[in-house]
């Protein structure tokens, strides 16, 4: 083939590579990028007045200023150690028992298992909002008839603990996420080839055996996927505690990096410092979800 | 995954470009100057009647014609007007309470009225609700109420407990156990645990000043005697159990039950009242609020009306506030309805006020005369802070935390005292020590 004839190829090759991709990365750019490089712009800069306040407010350049201070505010940091306290009681809990009723639900004495996928994937059909409206009745004493079990019970239920307010929040998320989960981890145990089950079986491993050193560490890929996904949905919380947090006095308005945000744009109006704290909030989001992608593959390796 | 979560960062940054650019695409309406048009003006308030107010002023004018949208109040509503204006999508016409005002000022959402409205300000208004909205000598907004504030009370109950309606802090003290012995599920006053008002404006009616400016600086004083001396009153009531810690909605349910006794606020309140416990007509009478010692009152709430920043419609917008708040028309508009019970600021139009206000409610009471009497006994002084926002979130989730026992109100006004300053530095505002 001449070189012309091939360079005329790759150009009309290039030329259909470009209309294809066109739609994409215009989109990515108008959606993802643009925004993100006005939020970076945002990040340098800070409304300030001077004097008394009245004489009105000018946009300046403040470098990193905004970083510093969303670094250096408490209860930002705060923030972090709580949603990772959060993600280490919801995380191993959900992914557990998610795997534990789809074990169950594969096994060969299950009953109604349309029944009870549907049943299980039912809680993860209603909006968060919704399901934290209504978690928010439960934990309010003289409403709920939960409140009133564990006090009968003599178990004291105080929702304005620290402890109380996240076991309460990671408790919605976990009613509404394990379904979900039992239902990918369900369909990945179906994919697995039955010979192996079979010969499992053949050597003289029983049901338990068979679920616990056979099925489970063959569905590891969904597991590691499933982990990663919670992580970075369950670093973003937000909608459980800001409507719990009309209850519980130890949830304030910065109890989540993500709450910090919405608190700075929303009631100081400080858009800098909101912009600053995103970018930090993304960066640690982005390390979190590298280094649990790293650890669980060089485990698997 | 970066890329996902990115995206959420700059959520905010997307919304307002495109907020901007329809924005940009709306304001280039222009009117042509030869052939009188009628200017559309938008307006947002949560002020109760403002819809009847509104197509009142519809109906009577031809030039102008105004849009009202519902917005809610507090943070949500001031939060929604702070991001339109940067948006450059805002309404002509803000609702702005006085203790608001400073800070939208600071932060420069609203136009500066001085050449347009300062001569109606002067000329009508008495001298303490001028100093609320004339800010660094120039005039912001134009006042609406006093928001004086009453005691608002159950008349009968107290009859059949055998109670006096307290006169001082005292009294209410001593009233008030006499309440919960009475009936172990009543209390005599609420306290809503996430809303910082009352307690601010009691340690104004107590003498207390939490902003002061001082050549060109602020003086920020959330924790000084007159303030501890509220702040310790009620701690004492809240340790004791004598008030009844609850969420508004708690507190609505507890007012049908018969539950609550008190409830102190502004004079706007009665509407709310009316509306809200239609079922306890007759049973409501309004008192001055209780004193130290001297009879004495403060502000809650109270509201003015300030044009937008991104307004190119100011004349037509002053002429719409100038209408609303200081014509007998406007006032009669607002309150006919029944729903609204303000006290115009304008002391010649408490009267138009009184006579188109039903008291039936009220056993026919002259809740206006209680209202005057208290609008009268406001202490003077008192400034509100430019970083009212922020003061008031730090005292809101502060008070969060007493309410359920965790918190003591002194450290609670220690620490907004903290925040609000360093939320004043931050911006660039001189704080003197």
């Amino acid at each position: 083939m001449s070189r012309s004839a091939s360079s005329a190829l790759s150009r009309r090759q290039r030329g259909a590579a470009a209309v294809f991709i066109a739609p994409f990365l215009i989109l990515f750019l108008a959606t993802t990028i643009v925004p993100v490089g006005y939020a970076v712009w945002l990040s340098l800069y800070s409304e300030q007045t001077s004097g008394l306040g009245f004489g009105g407010a000018e946009t300046v350049f403040v470098g990193l200023d905004n970083f510093t201070r969303a670094l250096g505010s408490e209860s930002f940091r705060d923030g972090f150690v709580t949603v990772g306290l959060y993600c280490a009681v919801y995380i191993p809990v959900m992914i557990g028992a998610a795997l534990l009723l789809a074990l169950l639900l594969d096994s060969a004495y299950a009953r109604a298992k349309r029944f009870f996928q549907l049943a299980l994937y039912l809680p993860n059909v209603i909006p968060g909002l919704i399901a934290a409206t209504i978690w928010f009745y439960l934990y309010t004493p003289g409403l709920s008839p939960v409140v009133d079990v564990f006090e009968s019970l003599g178990l004291g239920w105080d929702i304005n603990s620290y402890g109380a307010a996240l076991g309460a929040i990671a408790n919605i998320a976990i009613w509404q996420h394990t379904g979900y989960n039992v239902i990918i981890f369900f369909a990945a145990l179906q994919a697995i080839p039955r010979e192996v089950i079979e010969a499992a079986t053949v050597d003289g491993a029983g049901a338990v055996r068979t679920a616990l050193k056979v099925k489970a560490p063959l569905i590891r890929g969904a597991l590691v996927l499933a982990v990663l996904f919670t992580v970075i949905g369950a670093m973003q919380l937000f909608t459980e505690p800001q409507i719990i947090r009309t209850e519980s006095a130890a949830i304030g308005g910065e109890w989540t990096p993500a709450m910090f945000i919405y608190t700075a744009v929303a009631e100081r109006h400080d858009y800098g410092q909101a912009a600053a704290a995103s970018i930090i909030f993304a960066v640690v989001l982005g390390a979190a979800s590298f280094v649990v992608t790293r650890f669980t593959s060089r485990r698997a390796a | 995954m970066k890329a996902r979560s990115m995206k959420a960062a700059a959520a905010l940054a997307g919304a307002m470009v495109s907020m901007a650019l329809v924005a940009t695409g709306c304001s280039s309406a222009d009117t042509p100057a030869d052939k009188p048009a009628v200017t559309e003006i938008t307006f947002w308030s949560w002020l109760r009647a403002s819809q009847e107010v509104v197509d009142a002023f519809n109906k009577t004018h031809t030039d102008v014609q105004v849009k009202f949208e519902q917005v809610p109040g507090g943070p949500d509503g001031y939060g929604k007007f702070a991001n339109a204006v940067k948006a450059g999508n805002a309404p002509d016409v803000m609702t702005a309470e006085y203790y608001m005002l400073p800070d939208m000022v600071s932060q420069g959402q609203l136009q500066d009225l001085t050449g347009s409205a300062g001569e109606l300000v002067r000329s009508k208004f008495p001298a303490p609700v001028q100093s609320l909205v004339t800010l660094g000598g120039k005039t912001w907004s134009v006042p609406l109420d006093a928001g004086a504030m009453v005691m608002f009370y159950r008349k009968d109950l107290f009859d059949k407990y055998g109670i006096a309606v307290p006169k001082t802090w005292d009294e209410f003290r001593t009233a008030a156990e006499r309440v919960k012995a009475a009936n172990p599920k009543a209390r005599i006053a609420d306290w809503v645990k996430d809303d910082p008002s009352l307690l601010t404006s009691l340690s104004w009616q107590g003498g207390a000043k939490w902003f002061s400016v001082q050549g060109d600086a602020w003086k920020v004083d959330l924790s000084g005697g007159e303030t501890s001396k509220v702040a310790a009153y009620w701690q004492d009531m809240l340790d004791k159990d004598l008030v009844a810690v609850v969420s508004p909605d708690e507190k609505t349910q507890k007012q049908k039950n018969s539950e609550l006794l008190v409830t102190l606020t502004g004079a706007w309140g009665a509407g709310g009242l009316r509306g809200g416990l239609p079922d306890q007509a007759g049973k409501w009478a309004s008192a001055p609020l209780p004193h130290w010692g001297t009879p004495a009152s403060a502000m809650m709430g109270g509201s003015s009306f300030g044009v937008a920043k991104t307004s190119t419609k100011t004349e037509a917008a002053l002429k719409f506030i100038t209408w609303m708040n200081t014509t007998p028309e406007g006032i009669q508009a607002r309150l006919s309805s029944g729903a609204s019970s303000t006290l115009p600021a304008i002391p010649e139009l408490a009267e138009v006020a009184k006579k188109n206000f039903d008291t039936a409610f009220f056993g026919g009471q002259d809740l206006y005369a209680v209202a005057g009497e208290s609008a009268a006994a406001i202490v003077p002084g008192w400034t509100w802070g430019p970083a009212m926002g922020s003061t008031n979130a730090a005292l809101r989730e502060g008070y969060a935390q007493v309410g359920a026992g965790k918190a003591k109100l002194a450290d609670v006004l220690g620490t907004a005292q903290g925040r609000t300053v360093d939320d004043l530095k931050s911006r660039g505002i001189n704080v003197a020590q």
